[in-house]
């Protein structure tokens, strides 16, 4: 092969090459995004529907039973003293949490939760856990 | 007298037989070679589950060469076949010139029979049927731009094909020579096996080394291209992906490969069932056996018979020399161009982007992407890329099938 003929297949190779592998994972982005999108959403309302079907289940519910007296805690949950931005999500976890490991033979109780600056040991952990298979 | 005549013959029949007569120096280079690999495999761990059967089949035909010999077959006549083997039934027959000739078989040597699986290019997609099985999409599903980082990464292929061309190789071995860069082992061999089957032994030997030494190639092209902020930006947390999402994506992604770029189907076909199998949930025996035991099978087979194929006479030559010069810089283009791609998309995302996710994109999986966990948390400890990086690594996975089906197509 001459010099002429090697710089025509180099250079006929590298921009195929380019074009076909960049052409073919820039359609395979797309079609990702697209369903992604298209599945996302509709397990979005399918989860939306389910909620709401539940919501008017209970409100019925409600309406038509008489006032239950009221579940005794183990875990008295106090007025959080400072949220520091804490849900009321995350106090509900955490009271969960915390009563899974004292279980109901004692009593505890939550003064207060606090947002750590630092990253925690539990937040290690789960990234640990998470990166151990690779 | 005649016992100790018989005596003698025997060992001088041994004797003509031994290595010590058979073998050159080649084989004895190759021998240490196989040590070094040795050294490598078990001392330093470098990828050992393919390392040390690749060098114990060097270690093994240099030491004896009719382990990968073929099958053949001897015309005897009548007289020359009751003289070696003691009788004439039993064989075919072939009759030339009136002269009835039987057809005596020698089966070929071990190796020969479980390299057909190589040959054929049978290992090579059974080998990504295990990869898919215990492959999680997630991060790419996840952030589907990382495909981008997986093309890049497939450049250094073109430029190397580009270098072997100079140095005087033809279009399809510079097309085999190029997949190296690919940094993917099975593909390496596949596109190898139908461009050219002569340069199997260098380019697989070549191709698994470079994965191996992944740690050492990639972090000083990856702290060389990049700054010190970029190498400490946190990236976001990827968003969850739903079951059906994982199960959509195998289906997918062979489709539109298959149809686009039918050469490149056994093997992304194979990755994708192994991954089917693995997100169904329905087949979790089939998912298992294809992640172990069919895959660790499969991987000695493979090792054993492609480390065969380093005898002295076919790897210590000037080509073998140019191929792994070669194999490095297609390595470190890959290596280099996901990089710099990875800046691109820092710049392009306003600093979202940590650029040494891109190195990521050559697959060796997950090497690669521990690669950037690693630098990355050399510069912010609290830093964790892994899920990040696993996103262009497994996008150079199929990024490299694509480039291992384009060179097929275009140059067999």
């Amino acid at each position: 092969m001459d010099l002429m003929g090697k710089f025509t297949i180099s250079a006929s190779m590298l921009l195929t090459g380019f074009a076909i592998v960049f052409g073919v994972l820039l359609l395979l982005i797309f079609i990702i995004w697209l369903y992604g999108t298209i599945v996302s959403n509709a397990q979005n309302k399918a989860a939306q529907r389910k909620a709401d079907k539940e919501l008017r289940k209970q409100k019925e519910l409600l309406s038509e039973e008489k006032p239950q007296p009221k579940p005794v805690s183990v875990v008295e949950k106090q007025p959080v003293v400072e949220s520091d931005g804490v849900s009321d999500e995350i106090v509900a976890v955490i009271s969960a949490a915390v009563y899974t490991m004292y279980g109901s033979k004692q009593k505890v109780k939550i003064k207060s939760i606090k947002r750590r600056k630092t990253q925690s040991a539990w937040a290690k952990a789960a990234m640990l856990e998470n990166n151990q298979p690779f | 007298m005649e016992i100790l005549e018989r005596f003698w013959k025997a060992i001088e029949g041994i004797y003509q037989g031994s290595g010590l007569i058979q073998l050159d120096w080649r084989n004895y280079v190759m021998i240490a070679v196989a040590c070094v690999l040795f050294y490598l495999a078990i001392k330093k761990q470098f990828e050992p589950l393919l390392l040390l059967p690749i060098a114990f089949g060097m270690l093994l035909v240099n030491l004896y060469p009719a382990i990968t010999e073929a099958p053949q077959t001897t015309l005897m006549n009548a007289a020359e076949c009751i003289k070696a083997k003691g009788t004439t039934e039993g064989y075919a027959t072939t009759v030339i010139n009136n002269v009835t000739y039987y057809n005596v078989p020698h089966y070929g040597g071990l190796l020969y029979y479980l390299y057909q699986g190589v040959k054929l290019g049978i290992y090579p997609p059974l080998i990504f049927l295990g990869v898919g099985a215990m492959t999680d999409f997630g991060p790419l599903i996840a952030n589907p731009k990382s495909f981008i980082l997986g093309a890049a990464a497939q450049i250094g292929i073109f430029i190397t094909f580009i270098g072997a061309i100079f140095l005087g190789f033809t279009d399809a071995q510079a097309g085999a020579i190029g997949i190296i860069g690919g940094a993917d082992g099975p593909t390496a061999i596949y596109v190898t096996t139908k461009l050219a089957p002569e340069l199997l032994g260098s380019i697989a030997i070549a191709a698994y080394s470079y994965m191996a030494l992944v740690p050492i190639i990639q972090p000083p092209i990856m702290k060389a291209l990049t700054t010190k902020k970029e190498r400490a930006v946190v990236m976001e947390q990827l968003r969850p992906v739903s079951k059906l999402e994982k199960i959509i994506f195998p289906v997918i992604i062979v489709v539109v490969i298959s149809i686009l770029l039918p050469d490149a189907a056994p093997l992304v076909g194979m990755l994708m069932f192994g991954n089917l199998l693995k997100e169904s949930g329905v087949c979790d025996r089939l998912s298992k056996t294809a992640q172990n035991e069919l895959m660790n099978i499969i991987t000695i087979f493979l090792g054993t018979t492609v480390g065969a194929t380093a005898t002295g006479a076919n790897f210590l030559s000037l080509s073998t020399l140019k191929i792994i010069a070669l194999g490095l810089i297609a390595f470190m283009m890959g290596t280099a161009c996901g990089v710099l791609f990875g800046k691109v998309m820092y710049k392009v995302t306003g600093g979202k982007v940590n650029p040494l996710i891109g190195s990521a994109g050559v697959s060796a999986v997950p090497m690669a992407a521990r690669v950037s966990q690693r630098v990355g948390q050399e510069e912010n400890p609290g830093n964790f890329l892994l899920m990040h990086a696993m996103g262009p690594n497994v996008a150079g996975v199929i990024g490299s099938a694509v480039a291992a089906g384009v060179l097929m197509n275009v140059l067999k």
